[in-house]
């Protein structure tokens, strides 16, 4: 259940649930640096859990067998990496994920990943339908991995961006990976304009919540970062929710 | 025969040694939180120490039974459509390797952590009891074992690694610097008196030589840690193959290691139909469909998002 450890508020009376753009992006850097870490290593964690997220709040068999369809939206930054092995796990637990992925990055790790999701069968879609109704009636869920922490709306482009003004107009469930992909919407510090951005039913924060998570609203939120060594927890002045068993992922 | 189960002591005193020499420790460097995870460092040092001062009067130790197993949910094969196809095995030929593209293999293939957790759940482990020894060598297999210590480690277990033969390939060195920061301690050497290793740890977890391996190939100090493993009575998981079986025949049962828990990795290799031990994992999720069907390997079914499933 939790930490061994004892509290550890002792050591650090300021701990805190929430990091900052600039802290996460100096905790995935000491994961890859000090302990050499590989990105494709953190991007499977992240992408198996998110898929392991999925299936606690929509388990499959609670779902009937045309109901196990998932749309996944991925951006050509890492966090649309995290998106494509989400969707490639979501696979291989029998769901039947779609990929809208309209601006590939020349990334050899995307590369992989899209090498991977085409030869297991994962449709990609040409097109995003502009006409949400039929986004509502072919899928069950809807997974965002478009934008990311410090990833500005202008840099993926036209198809990305208005896919993300219909997923503003969905009413399926939406599943959010990192923070809510947003324009202008969800400024990862501070949350931005609720109205204006994206709403997803979850969360699931990459490594630890970051601070626009505070405005999250909806059903449920994730924390997947079982991956993240104590060391560096207690680094960063975490306080994170404890993991059962061998679970990649805690509910907040 | 499950000889670990009753103690295979035969009223040898045990040598006094100094187990100290045993633990290579590491400066410790900026960790300003030391707490339990000091001692946690030492916890190896004062098991060792703490088990020759208790065996003293009574050389034949009894082995504490073990708990029940967790046993896994579901655990019938499910039948593939295309099993009526000529020729559908459970085996894989180990000379076969599948496509490349997954990357770094032996990171997807040490979702095998999970193994030691359902044998031997957590909760059913007293607190002195969570230690592991994890054996590793040079090869893809020992990187395997490096992964799972990392895991273990992860889920509150309280690994030890013991890895001779370093290898200088970038994956193993990330994998071994990525061990040490998590104070997980690496012996310097294997004591030759099985009896310390028996006592220290609640199970070893055998990662040394794998499929297409000599033990020619790994070196003294492995030849001779497979020497000592093979007089273990505490139980034993092998990674893949048991080292030192033939990966086709499973060489001589008698000479080689018997392992309690036999983790195959993407599917089982010929040797495993020798297996003879109380539970055999296959750990294969990420195997596609069509890889599997292209080499016609009849696996049984995964429950949930378990990423091993039980033979």
């Amino acid at each position: 259940m939790s930490s061994t450890d004892g509290p550890d508020l002792a050591e650090a009376p300021e701990e805190r649930c929430f990091l900052s753009t600039a802290e996460a992006a100096a905790l995935e850097r000491e994961l890859l640096e000090d302990y050499r870490f590989g990105r494709q290593q953190l991007v499977e964690w992240c992408g198996h859990a998110s898929a392991v997220a999925v299936t606690k709040v929509f388990p499959l068999p609670a779902l009937p067998r045309k109901q196990r369809t998932a749309l996944v939206v991925c951006g050509p930054e890492q966090n649309g990496a995290v998106g494509l092995a989400c969707a490639r796990h979501l696979r291989v637990f029998e769901y039947e994920p779609t990929i809208f992925y309209p601006t590939r990055s020349p990334d050899p790790l995307h590369r992989d990943l899209t090498t991977q999701c085409e030869k297991m069968d994962i449709p990609f879609l040409s097109y995003l339908p502009t006409e949400v109704q039929l986004i509502n009636n072919a899928y069950r869920l809807v997974v965002d991995a478009v934008l990311g922490p410090g990833v500005e709306p202008a840099e993926v482009g036209g198809p990305c961006t208005r896919a993300l003004a219909t997923l503003k107009l969905l009413s399926i469930p939406l599943v959010s990976l990192d923070i809510p992909s947003g324009t202008p919407g969800w400024d990862p510090e501070t949350g931005g304009d609720a109205e204006d951005g994206l709403r997803p039913d979850v969360l699931v924060s990459l490594a630890a919540p970051k601070r626009c998570a505070g405005r999250f609203s909806g059903r449920h939120h994730f924390v997947a970062g079982r991956f993240v060594p104590d060391d560096v927890r207690r680094k960063f002045a975490l306080r994170l929710p404890g993991y059962t068993g061998t679970d990649c992922v805690a509910a907040l």
